[in-house]
């Protein structure tokens, strides 16, 4: 296989050595089925679905349980078949108001017979029957939403009017610790292909290529392999390991060679990015009918056992760090959500009982990390973070604008291009919450930008 | 975000660097050790208490500075320490010691503290420090002495680069001198090869970008080959290299974080060679280092309105306009 590893995109650091991902990415993917769920009507953040069903209900799974009500919600089902016990009402300062599905599992349910044995998972199927539009409402029936962490619904990417060229499969998994991408890619290797040429049709695009780093060559390898006996227009290219470049605008920087215009969309460029979990779960609508109600998780950090599990959504994430054995540290620590980089921090010093909620169709992982606390020292302006910055901003200048809250210079110096991904926090010798303080200050002028009733 | 979980702290990324600021610090003084055991080789025990009083000072300074207004006290960071080294080694041996404390002191106070502290400073402290003695004491930096180590026993020497600028002979100095450090000059300016050992474990420690240095030392090299004294690329450019305070600047100086910002670095790093250069050449003063690099500073803000920095997704925005 060719090996292309230079990359464009700007910036970028290297959080990691790399141990941290080997901790579980040999590990094979376990099923786990829990015995009762909470499936939140909110799966991914802000965005609330509206709650279908009532408290004594049998749902048999994959049953439609929460429709859309807004822009950017998406279906839900129920990820196991059983009898919802109660339907929480959350009312939450930050993310509103939504419904909790709680269902226990029925005894019988068995998680593998999902998966396996199908003809998809062991062959390329022929696609020809299957239109754009069928394939655009599959994924608007089966509920699939971008699986990389933004969860913006993918029929809505899809529906674009623009002409598209190619398809990228984001596989980066540019975050530390996190491995659940790279399990799939080599346990399902025929499922994401098979999905990546239905994203072709669905885009109506020419190609595909499924964007990796160089530290899951195994993962390369195998779909490579797939890949060569087949005609099919799916590439792989291999990227050089540095964060963030599965950000969507640097993975489009780093293969297509070209930016995003500021405030367009990649379908600007002809291109559509998807996750690479996203691709499964179309694989799984097309042939095997089940909408998106499993994903992969990677438990791992300070945990006795990290593993990946295929679990049901709305598994509860207290289950699973028991499932794990449990919490290893005994210093302080704190339980994140997503990757280490941009995860948010659910809980701290628990002992991994205290979780309150389950897995989201967004999330890629529960991190333990152990805690110290950051104090903040004045700049030094080594400019680092200048240099490590992907969007090209100065990240220290808008620090000192944001805490004179001078939104008006924050603006000036591009904070809205900011895209969160905490390099410059990562690299800052005075230890200053850059990121933190930036993101702050771009949601602050986007409200104000849409009082004053801008875009 | 997940449900109703407990509102916790929440500032991504969770993942942090171990190199801080006194980390960086810290190596700055690492490779400054051999240059001060240099200091004490070739000019006597004298530079301990030169490098000791400056230090001391800039240390005291800032904290007393620090605690009377009230401000987060940051000597633990060991900046002045550094400020405080570069000072006493931009000193030549027989500098008083009340020169050195008033230049701590206006380094300190008024160049860094007047400017918002660390990270503040508009100019390197150490050569505020430096150039406010010149302007008002010069004869207290301009007795200069041969080493021990000289032919002749220690006495009062003019340095190479005023030899050289006013015509005279130097021959007594063999380049191998000037690049041991065997000449007149500053307490620690005077070993290019000192100089460099430290400059390149700041360099492999990733603390310096080495390409500002090469681009300033090129720029003089450059210049002072193409303008020599017997007409077009006839100059004496190793001297100029090796001698004065050019390695000190271009290794310690040019790479001081605050007074070079980052991304206008490299044409920065042209300008103070020009300057430099230009000085040596055509200027009243032999040495021209301190004071390029100080006009270069002043120049900064200009050039960071000159130089745009190049946003994600601009340049296509503006093509389309």
């Amino acid at each position: 296989m060719k090996r292309q590893l230079k990359s464009y995109f700007y910036g970028g650091i290297h959080p990691s050595d790399g141990t941290d991902k080997l901790l579980s990415n040999q590990t094979p993917i376990k099923y786990y089925v829990p015995k009762r769920i909470e499936i939140s009507m909110m799966q991914s953040i802000g965005h609330v679905s509206k709650c279908i069903v009532d408290i004594g209900d049998r749902v048999t799974l994959g049953q439609l349980i929460g429709i859309p009500q807004e822009f950017g919600t998406a279906n839900i089902h129920a990820s196991v078949p059983g009898i919802i016990l109660d339907i929480i009402k959350v009312d939450d300062e930050h993310d509103g108001v939504y419904d909790v599905v709680v269902i226990e599992t029925d005894n019988n349910f068995d998680i593998n017979e999902l998966y396996h044995n199908k003809d998809y998972s062991k062959q390329l199927k022929d696609i020809s029957s299957y239109s754009r539009e069928t394939l655009i409402s599959s994924m608007k029936d089966g509920g699939i939403i971008g699986m990389g962490g933004a969860g913006f619904p993918t029929h809505i990417k899809y529906e674009t009017n623009k002409t598209i060229d190619t398809v990228l499969i984001n596989a980066a998994e540019c975050e530390p610790y996190l491995t659940c991408d790279h399990r799939i890619m080599l346990e399902f290797p025929f499922e994401i292909i098979n999905g990546v040429n239905l994203m072709i049709k669905a885009a109506n695009a020419n190609k595909a290529t499924i964007c990796l780093e160089d530290n899951k060559a195994d993962a390369a390898k195998k779909l490579q392999e797939i890949l060569e006996n087949s005609n099919l227009p799916i590439k792989v290219k291999l990227l050089a390991t540095r964060y963030p470049q599965g950000g969507e605008r640097q993975l489009i920087q780093a293969v297509i060679k070209k930016e995003i215009p500021i405030g367009k969309l990649p379908a600007e460029l002809g291109v559509i990015v998807s996750n690479v979990a996203t691709a499964k779960a179309l694989a799984d609508m097309t042939f095997n009918e089940t909408p998106l109600i499993t994903r992969c998780i990677t438990i791992t950090g300070f945990v006795n056992k990290p593993s990946n599990y295929m679990v049901p959504i709305g598994t509860l994430l207290n289950d699973l760090i028991s499932e794990s054995g449990g919490i290893s540290i005994d210093g302080d620590n704190k339980i994140i959500h997503g990757g280490p980089m941009t995860g948010t921090c659910i809980a701290s010093n628990s002992n991994g009982n205290g979780l309150i909620g389950g897995v989201l169709k967004i999330s890629s992982g529960i991190v333990v990390l152990g805690d110290e606390e950051i104090i903040e020292s004045p700049c030094i302006r080594c400019g680092r973070c200048e240099r490590v910055c992907p969007a090209g901003l100065a990240p220290f200048k808008i620090d000192f604008a944001a805490i004179e809250n001078d939104l008006s210079l924050c603006d000036k110096l591009y904070a809205t291009e900011c895209i969160s991904c905490g390099a410059c926090s990562y690299v800052c010798p005075a230890r200053r919450e850059l990121a933190w303080r930036i993101t702050i200050a771009k949601n602050e002028i986007f409200n104000q930008r849409h009082k004053n009733g801008g875009k | 975000m997940i449900n109703n979980i407990e509102k916790t702290p929440n500032i991504s990324p969770h993942l942090k660097t171990n190199k801080t600021s006194k980390n960086i610090m810290v190596d700055v003084i690492i490779a400054l050790i051999p240059v001060f055991i240099g200091s004490i080789y070739f000019f006597g025990t004298r530079s301990i208490l030169i490098v000791f009083s400056a230090v001391f000072t800039c240390v005291l300074s800032e904290y007393i500075w620090q605690k009377a207004s009230k401000k987060q006290i940051t000597i633990n960071d060991y900046s002045a320490v550094v400020t405080g080294l570069l000072i006493a080694f931009n000193m030549p041996v027989q500098t008083s010691i009340w020169t050195i404390v008033i230049a701590s002191i206006f380094s300190i106070i008024v160049t860094k503290q007047f400017f918002g502290g660390i990270g503040g400073n508009f100019a390197n402290p150490a050569l505020v420090g430096r150039a406010i003695i010149m302007l008002l004491w010069p004869a207290q930096v301009a007795k200069y002495v041969t080493t021990y180590h000289a032919s002749v026993d220690a006495v009062s020497s003019a340095t190479i680069l005023s030899l050289l600028k006013n015509g005279n002979d130097f021959s007594q100095f063999t380049k191998w001198d000037m690049f041991i450090g065997n000449i007149p000059g500053a307490i620690g300016e005077t070993s290019v090869i000192l100089l460099v050992i430290g400059f390149l474990y700041l360099s492999y420690r990733k603390i310096v970008n080495p390409v500002v240095t090469g681009v300033y030392l090129l720029t003089v090299v450059l210049i002072t080959f193409v303008f020599g004294p017997q007409g077009l690329f006839t100059g004496d450019y190793l001297t100029h290299l090796l001698s004065g305070g050019l390695m000190i600047a271009a290794c310690y100086m040019i790479t001081d974080y605050a007074s070079f910002a980052p991304r206008i670095r490299v044409t920065l790093a042209v300008i103070a060679g020009i300057l430099t250069a230009g000085i040596r050449l055509w200027g009243i003063y032999p040495e021209g280092a301190c004071f390029a690099i100080l006009i270069t500073n002043c120049l900064a803000g200009l050039v960071d309105r000159i130089i745009k920095p190049h946003i994600y997704g601009m340049k296509l925005k503006r093509d389309k306009v």
